[in-house]
Formats: C-alpha cells, structure tokens, sequence
C-alpha cells in the first residue's frame, strides 16, 4: 500500500511540474508585467516566473467563465425576443391577411453580441462577486420629483 | 437621512470635477482593460460596454491582488517570506470554495493533485492560445532621486557655525539675486525710467525660474545649466509652438497706440459690430486662414470698443470718456435701415448672449 500511494504521489508530483513547464511555452492573455505589478503589491514574493504565469492563467480562466456565463445570458435573451417576435408576427398574420413577411433581419444571428453590465452582474452573481450599476445619474436630489414637493 | 440631500449634491458635484476617481493606477487599469477585452473577443463578444469593460479590469485586478494576499498569508503562516507552489494552490482553493472543486471535502487531501490545477489544467489543454495584443514594457518605472550634496561632499564650509556640514549645501549665488542693491541704485537715480522697472522685475523672476530648474531636474541624470536667458531657448521654442514662447519684453515689437475717441469733435460712436466688421467681411469672402488674411484685415489702429455695463435687458451705450455722459443715449442695435441678413443675426447672438450671461457661467 504504501509503495503505490508513493507512486501515486510520484504521478501527481510529475503532473504538477509538467504543468507548471508547460506554462512557460504558453503565452497568456493577460501580461505577465501586470500580474507581476499586482502581486507584488499584494505582497506575494517569489522570483519564480512559472508562478506568475499560473496566477495569470487562473485569473484568465477565471475572467472567461464570467464571459462565457455573459454571453450565454446574452444569447438566450436574444433567442427569447427573437420567439415572441415570431409569436407576435404570428397573431398578427391570423388578425388579418398580411402581406408575406419578409424580416430576416430580425434574426438573432445578425445582432451583435455586446456585453451590458446587466449581463455581467448576472454572470458575477454566479461567482460571488456583487455588482451592482446605477441605472442613472442625476444632476441634484431634486431631479424627477414632483414639482409640488420640489416648492416644498 | 433626508437631510443629507444637499450635502451629498454638493459631494457628487466636487467628484464630476476630480477627473481621475481611481488614484494613480491609471496605467494598470488600462493594461487591465485591454486584456480584458481580448478574453471577451475571444470568448465570442462582438463588443461591449465601456462601463462593463472598466467593471470587468477592477475585478481582474481584484482578484490577482486577492490571490497574491492569500498566497503571502499562507507563506507567512508557515514562517516563510517567499511564497511557493503550494501557497498559491492554497490561495486558488480559498477563492474556488465558494463555488467548489473536485475532492474539496476530503480532509487528507494532498495539495500537488488538487482538483483546482486539476480543472485548470483540462482548460488549458483546450484553449487556444491567444497572446497580449501589444507588448507591455516593466512599470511601475521607479526613479531613484540623486539626492542634493552636502556641505561635506562639495568641500565647502558652511557659512555660519550653527550649520552642521552634514547639511544639503545651499544653492548657488548666480540662482538668486537680491533686489536691495538695485532698489539703493533707483534711489540714486532721480530719474525712475519704466522699462527699467520692468527689466528688473523679469531678472527676478528668471532667477527664481534658475533656481527651481536644478531642484527640477535633481531627479534625472543630467545636470541642468544656467539659464541663460530667453534668447536661444526662446527661438527652439518659437520653432516648435508658437504659443509657448517665452513673451517679449517691453519695446521689443511695435503696437499701435489705442486711439482714444474724441467725442465732441467727431460724434460719432463704433458698435462692436462695426469694429469687428473686417473679421465679419473676412467670414463672407469665406477665406479661413488664420495667417495672412488677418493681417491682412485688421485695421492699423485700433478704435475703442463700447462695452456694455450693467445687467440691464436693454442695450446702453455707455461713452467712453464721462463727460458726454447723459447726453445721447443711441440704442445702437434699433439702426435695422443699415444692417443686412447676416449682421442682424450677429447681432442677435450678441444680444442674446448678454441678456443671459448666467447661462453662460453654468456651461
């Protein structure tokens, strides 16, 4: 037992160094100057450069599953409206004897996916993060209220 | 809680004006931004919010300053300054907890085959290598000072006994000049002669300029020189922006003198519009250049402007000098027999733009 719970270790232990080598043959997205200016504000201090690049890698992951979660949210409200469209085009061709529809632009495939920060906070909540993005901005406390209470 | 209405008011009014909320990170969270974007094309956005975007770099910056803490904290935990692998692994594990990784609950687990390199590892396989888009160079820059030598490093004595040698020296004589002697000169002279004033005032204020450019430019490498005036300086200056040359000194070009209106010889009064008439005639020809059809139009000497005064809606023309006061009063803008189209809408803007001038303030 114990001999193959060490080869197991060995296994994981040589896992884990072909991993962190093969991190140096990948590029990030994220530069590894930006990562290094964050860390070592935070305190983490090692000169080894693999490390740096497994922390931009885990914030890469990181940073696209909330993109992914984002565009899913993203698409399945385009496929949501682009379904009631065709409900209501639908109601309306029973009202009356329309004329043949010709809307293929209207579909869901020619919009651009644009990412909103109503999507991100959704995408953000899943992951722990609360964000939460003020709607408007008004110039004085006295914006939008009734003009009654403003002589007030 | 109610009260609090104005106070906030005045609060967000001081933060629209602070241009930067953010401190001085600005580079960082650029570079954020662009990564950013690149992870959102590469996800499969078209484009996005700016707002989203800016929402999306503090989080990534947040949460590389989170995992280097979480790293640090575990290195010091185990007595350690440098942090390793297995600190970050551990750093990783605390910020995946909240959504769970695989064998988060077996007690004895090992860290080398945790299930959060574990997971990184399967993505990394798959994704496709998308590099930065542009080369970053190391920041932040650091600038050491060279600090200012003292006494002791220059060789001299301080002057005085009460002055440690230890001490930055004091800057040199030529950076400074006293303005008794020249105030003892004046009182010699009978004669105060302006231009004198003037170019012992512009001496002043160059020496104050000399002694504040070597303070400047203690933090770079090269050592500033004297300076030693506007001449050679002035010109590369005028060469590269004309707007940034030193001003001339008194006498130096020639402008015309302002030709103050005799109003009992000539009677007649000039309204703005009439004034400006060559610069109006300059717009309808249509020619816009700045240069030579300027010169060109404006006149050699240049006649006194009547200016409104008073916060009055109807337009008064106050003469220039008092002694015609109350005697005619002509409301200049009511002459419509000899304006055409276009100076009627020029003077409209006129008007309006006096009638409403705390309009203007508010943009």
């Amino acid at each position: 037992m114990n001999s193959s719970s060490g080869e197991g270790r060995h296994d994981d232990d040589s896992a884990l160094t072909e991993f962190l080598a093969s991190l140096m043959d990948y590029t990030p997205t994220i530069p590894d100057e930006l990562v290094e200016h964050y860390l070592s504000r935070s305190g983490f201090h090692c000169p080894d450069l693999r490390l740096t690049r497994l922390v931009a890698v885990a914030a890469q992951k990181f940073i696209s599953e909330v993109a992914s979660d984002a565009l899913q949210y993203v698409q399945s409200f385009q496929f949501l409206a682009f379904f009631c469209s065709i409900e209501l085009r639908i109601m309306h061709c029973k009202a009356r004897p329309a004329p043949p529809v010709k809307d293929k632009s209207k579909q869901p495939k020619d919009k651009r996916l644009v990412l909103t920060m109503e999507d991100l906070s959704k995408a953000l909540h899943k992951h722990g993060v609360n964000l939460k993005h003020q709607e408007y901005f008004a110039d004085s406390p006295l914006t939008g209220m009734d003009p009654s209470s403003r002589e007030e | 809680m109610r009260d609090g209405g104005r106070e906030s008011g005045r609060n967000n009014e001081g933060r629209l004006k602070r241009n930067r909320p953010f401190g001085g990170d600005d580079f960082g969270r650029a570079v954020a931004r662009i990564a950013v974007a690149q992870v959102c094309e590469s996800t499969g956005f078209h484009s996005s919010h700016r707002s989203a975007l800016d929402a999306l770099a503090s989080v990534l910056i947040r949460y590389i300053c989170d995992l280097g803490k979480a790293a640090a904290f575990h290195a010091n935990l185990s007595g350690r300054m440098e942090s390793n692998v297995f600190d970050l692994i551990q750093g990783l594990e605390d910020l995946r907890s909240s959504q769970g990784f695989a064998r988060a609950s077996d007690v004895h687990r090992c860290l080398v085959n945790s299930g959060v390199v574990r997971e990184m590892n399967e993505s990394f396989m798959t994704a496709e290598e998308v590099p930065s888009a542009c080369p970053f160079p190391h920041f932040p820059i650091v600038r050491f000072q060279k600090p200012m030598p003292s006494f002791a490093q220059i060789g001299e004595t301080p002057p005085g006994e009460h002055i440690p040698d230890w001490l930055p020296a004091f800057p040199d004589p030529y950076t400074s000049t006293h303005p008794l002697p020249v105030r003892n000169e004046r009182v010699t002279d009978l004669h105060v002669d302006e231009t004198e004033q003037a170019w012992q005032r512009r001496k002043a204020e160059r020496s104050l300029l000399g002694l504040q450019q070597p303070l400047a430019c203690n933090g770079m490498a090269q050592p500033s020189p004297a300076f030693d005036g506007d001449g050679g300086k002035g010109k590369q200056v005028v060469a590269s922006n004309p707007f940034l040359a030193p001003p001339l000194p008194y006498g130096e070009k020639e402008v015309s003198e302002i030709v103050v209106p005799n109003d009992a010889s000539t009677g007649k009064r000039l309204s703005v519009l009439e004034t400006f008439a060559p610069a109006i005639e300059a717009a309808k020809v249509g020619s816009l250049d700045c240069g030579v059809s300027d010169e060109r139009m404006l006149p050699n000497k240049r006649s006194a402007v009547h200016f409104r005064l008073g916060m009055d809606r109807e337009l008064v023309v106050v003469p220039f000098s008092s002694s015609t006061l109350g005697e005619k009063t002509g409301f200049w803008y009511l002459r419509d027999d000899e304006k055409d189209g276009k100076k009627q809408r020029a003077e409209l803007i006129l008007k309006e733009a006096m009638k409403n001038p705390h309009e203007l303030a508010q943009l």
